[in-house]
């Protein structure tokens, strides 16, 4: 038995190393155009801050691979033919699978705007490995930067240039900082300590026109509220989008819409080729699209598309939402629905004096369903069991403790959250979220 | 990614291993060869009116943890358990390991250290040497490594003493911290490590069991006497000069600041024995690691701390200091250090099906 992996990332490694695990015998093979191995794509950060090096990506050590008998081919698929179980590589090399994975990730999305044609240099997305590379390549030429995209890929790129004392203006355009993610009261607190790093965040801003100087490298950004923005470097986080352009053209395409179609066992359209983590679309019971784009959820389907290789009965559903992540020096944990909330959900919002924390928790018909908690450290685990035993606020609150995770001598203290929650239930101050 | 002539060149080189860092290395190296093999510091001292070059480099180490720790504080101002532990250690630093031993010499009594223990200071265990002194220093000696440092290692792992108590520790965690990443993280060096340390440690036993034979036995056994006093000056000259001076710190710039630590400490080694089964942990938040592999990067002491929290296994190892960097590095929070697994979610769900109440706290 042949497996072959396209894609070397963390939901193609999980895969490989679970085949291994369960069969001992069988050719494993893991093929990536990106790198010789696997690498922790959330710390490419780190890597442009100067507090890693490249080597410290890789979260296995390479002997693993040698170890667990994984072979790895580096190199871009090109074609894919599933009559004959074979793809072909860009430099002509052809692979025969017995089974196949797709777990191709994700490509950033890039937006038309006029001029963006024009400016062949100084124009970054910050996903990969090679983009890593452009940046460290632009940063000493740069010193004032325009960053576009009020997501975590974004706020990330404005953390490192700022490290490198790049000045930057920071465009979302929406009413606050990632309303994807956080009502507008967290949202402000983010955008208030964006601010207070120096970075200049510019709410509902979006660009209007890219302008490069003769030699085509990026000289200025405008917006549609008449600013322009001089700059070295533009960086564009407007979300990703699953990589899966190179598919359209192959022998065999599988169906893909926005992502490769699969089903609840990982399967595509085609004969054993399944795919996994960024680049695979489900159907939702409600027959809409589900794409998960987050480290969590590829690692885990990694490991169950395996299984599925494997023969097991696979039936796939996504976990209960969970994330977490880090603005500059504010830690933030969320679990469950928190923003697009339905009418009748309320919620508790209590923001501690000085630091900025703040804890937020939502109901709806008299259970708890998100978290959002800024500034301070909680073990989502709780959240999530809470969540699922549909537990009342105030038994939640009560219990508020046993979920915090801080550092020893530094557990925020909760009496004031529960002085506020016993207000709020008392003035009957329950608010629509 | 840092280039010459660009901002923070010097410090990334310094940090990095580039020239600078081996020109610091080439300073501190020499700076310990002289100190231990040569009288050239001992004018120095008495010039500025101290008693001798030993009482001038207590003096360097303490302004080197007492300013490196100011700085660590800085830097770590918002994290309270770093604030905390570094606070201890410049305290402990400038009493214990420093005022306090000269105070006693000053009341003309024994120059004792009670921050040192055996088996890291071997004399507070040579019977020649300790039995010469007033009796309550014999007590605490004696009750200090046999009792002190196991029940507090039970207790609270190794990191009582290793990182908030030990003056190697101390330096390392205030004037090495530029340097805490260098520590070698793969799985050979951590195979070394095991043999070396166990060596040292199993050498220093030996020694100490002789100086207690030779010094009952020795009167009537002259050849015995001899041979222990020449194994105690080798074990002087190689562990205790070259490999905590000379290489522990010396190198600091070039394999990381922990190096006599992890590999070479007695002591060390004794606590992280006790440490294995006693109650301290790095307890792992389940499914939350993006096996980002800062926690391995900053771990001083070579713990591949990310093979741990990528697969959500809270662990204990024998050599972990408890720092606490790693949890603080950690930008998804995944990492706590506990003196007691109490809070697993996993274990308090067991706790609740047994009918047990999961509002109390589970001590």
């Amino acid at each position: 038995m042949h497996y072959v992996i396209i894609g070397n990332g963390v939901a193609g490694i999980t895969a490989a190393f679970t085949l291994r695990e369960r069969d001992r015998h069988a050719r494993i093979t893991v093929i990536s155009g990106e790198s010789d191995y696997f690498i922790s794509r959330t710390a490419l950060m780190y890597a442009y801050m100067d507090r890693m090096n490249l080597r410290d990506l890789e979260p296995f050590e390479r002997k693993a691979y040698d170890k667990q008998k994984i072979d790895r081919v580096r190199g871009w698929v090109r074609d894919l033919n599933a009559d004959q179980r074979q793809i072909r590589l860009e430099d002509g090399r052809k692979i025969i699978y017995d089974r196949l994975l797709l777990a191709v990730g994700s490509a950033p999305n890039r937006f038309q705007w006029p001029g963006l044609n024009a400016a062949k240099d100084g124009v970054v997305h910050f996903v990969s490995l090679q983009h890593l590379a452009e940046c460290e390549g632009l940063t000493p030429s740069t010193k004032r930067a325009v960053v576009v995209g009020g997501g975590l890929i974004g706020v990330e790129l404005v953390e490192c240039l700022v490290h490198h004392g790049v000045e930057v203006d920071f465009l979302v355009r929406e009413s606050w900082y990632w309303p994807m993610a956080l009502a507008k009261e967290e949202g402000e607190l983010i955008a208030n300590h964006i601010r207070r790093h120096g970075v200049k965040l510019h709410i509902e801003h979006e660009v209007n026109a890219v302008r490069a100087d003769a030699s085509g490298r990026v000289v200025s950004v405008s917006t549609n509220k008449g600013l322009d923005l001089p700059c070295q470097m533009l960086g564009i986080c407007i979300g990703v989008r699953p990589a899966v352009d190179w598919l359209k053209p192959v022998t065999t395409p599988p169906e893909i819409n926005r992502g490769i179609k699969v089903n609840q066992s990982f399967q595509t359209t085609l004969p054993d080729v399944f795919s996994a983590g960024d680049c695979a679309e489900f159907v939702r019971p409600d027959g809409s699209p589900l794409v998960e784009q987050i480290w969590y959820a590829a690692k885990r389907q990694g490991e169950l598309a395996a299984r599925a290789m494997l023969g097991d009965a696979v039936d796939y559903k996504p976990s209960l939402f969970y994330n977490s992540a880090k603005f500059f020096d504010i830690e933030y944990t969320t679990v469950g629905d928190v923003t697009r909330l339905p009418d009748d959900a309320t919620s508790f919002l209590h923001r501690l004096p000085g630091d900025a924390v703040s804890i937020r928790v939502i109901e709806r018909n008299g259970s708890v369903i998100g978290f959002n908690m800024l500034g301070s450290r909680w073990d989502h685990t709780w959240f999530e069991r809470w969540i699922h035993e549909r537990r009342s606020m105030e038994d939640v609150m009560q219990q508020l403790h046993l979920a915090q995770f801080d550092v020893e001598f530094g557990r925020v203290r909760l009496d004031g959250v529960r002085a506020a929650f016993a207000e709020y239930l008392k003035t009957g101050s329950r608010r629509a979220a | 990614m840092t280039k010459i002539g660009t901002t923070h060149w010097l410090l990334h080189d310094l940090k990095n291993r580039g020239i600078t860092a081996w020109l610091l290395s080439g300073i501190l190296t020499a700076f310990y060869l002289v100190l231990y093999f040569t009288e050239w510091l001992t004018p120095l001292a008495q010039g500025i009116g101290l008693d001798s070059k030993w009482t001038l480099y207590g003096l360097l180490y303490t302004v080197a943890v007492t300013l490196g720790g100011l700085w660590v504080i800085r830097k770590y101002r918002h994290n309270r358990y770093q604030v905390v532990r570094t606070s201890v250690v410049i305290l402990i630093q400038a009493t214990f390991a420093f005022s306090i031993p000269h105070l006693l010499k000053f009341l003309h009594q024994p120059e004792y250290y009670f921050s040192y223990l055996w088996p890291l200071k071997m004399d507070y265990l040579t019977p020649s040497y300790i039995f010469a002194l007033p009796l309550p220093f014999i007590v605490y000696s004696f009750l200090g490594s046999a009792l002190l440092v196991p029940i507090m290692a039970a207790l609270f792992g190794k990191r009582w003493y290793c990182s908030w108590v030990c003056g190697c520790g101390g330096l390392a965690n205030t004037f090495g911290e530029p340097w805490r990443h260098l520590s070698d993280k793969s799985s050979t060096s951590w195979r070394i490590e095991k043999i070396t340390i166990y060596t040292v440690l199993g050498t220093s036993l030996l020694l100490t069991a002789m100086l207690f034979i030779s010094w009952g036995a020795g009167k009537s056994n002259p050849e015995l006497a001899r041979f222990t006093t020449g194994f105690q000056s080798f074990y002087g000259l190689i562990v205790s000069s070259m490999l905590a001076g000379v290489v522990g710190v010396g190198l600091y710039p070039l394999g990381g600041t922990r190096l006599w630590c992890r590999f070479f400490c007695p002591m060390a080694a004794l606590l992280g024995l006790v440490q294995k089964f006693g109650r301290y942990r790095i307890t792992v938040k389940q499914n939350m690691c993006i096996s980002c592999g800062m926690c391995s990067k900053y771990c001083e002491m070579g713990i591949d701390v990310r093979s741990y929290a990528q697969a959500g296994e809270s662990f204990t190892r024998a050599s972990c200091v408890g720092c606490g960097l790693c949890a603080e590095v950690c930008p998804r929070g995944v990492l706590r250090l506990e003196n007691r697994s109490s809070r697993d979610p996993q274990e308090a769900i067991l706790v609740q099906i047994q009918g047990v109440s999961a509002s109390r706290p589970l001590i």
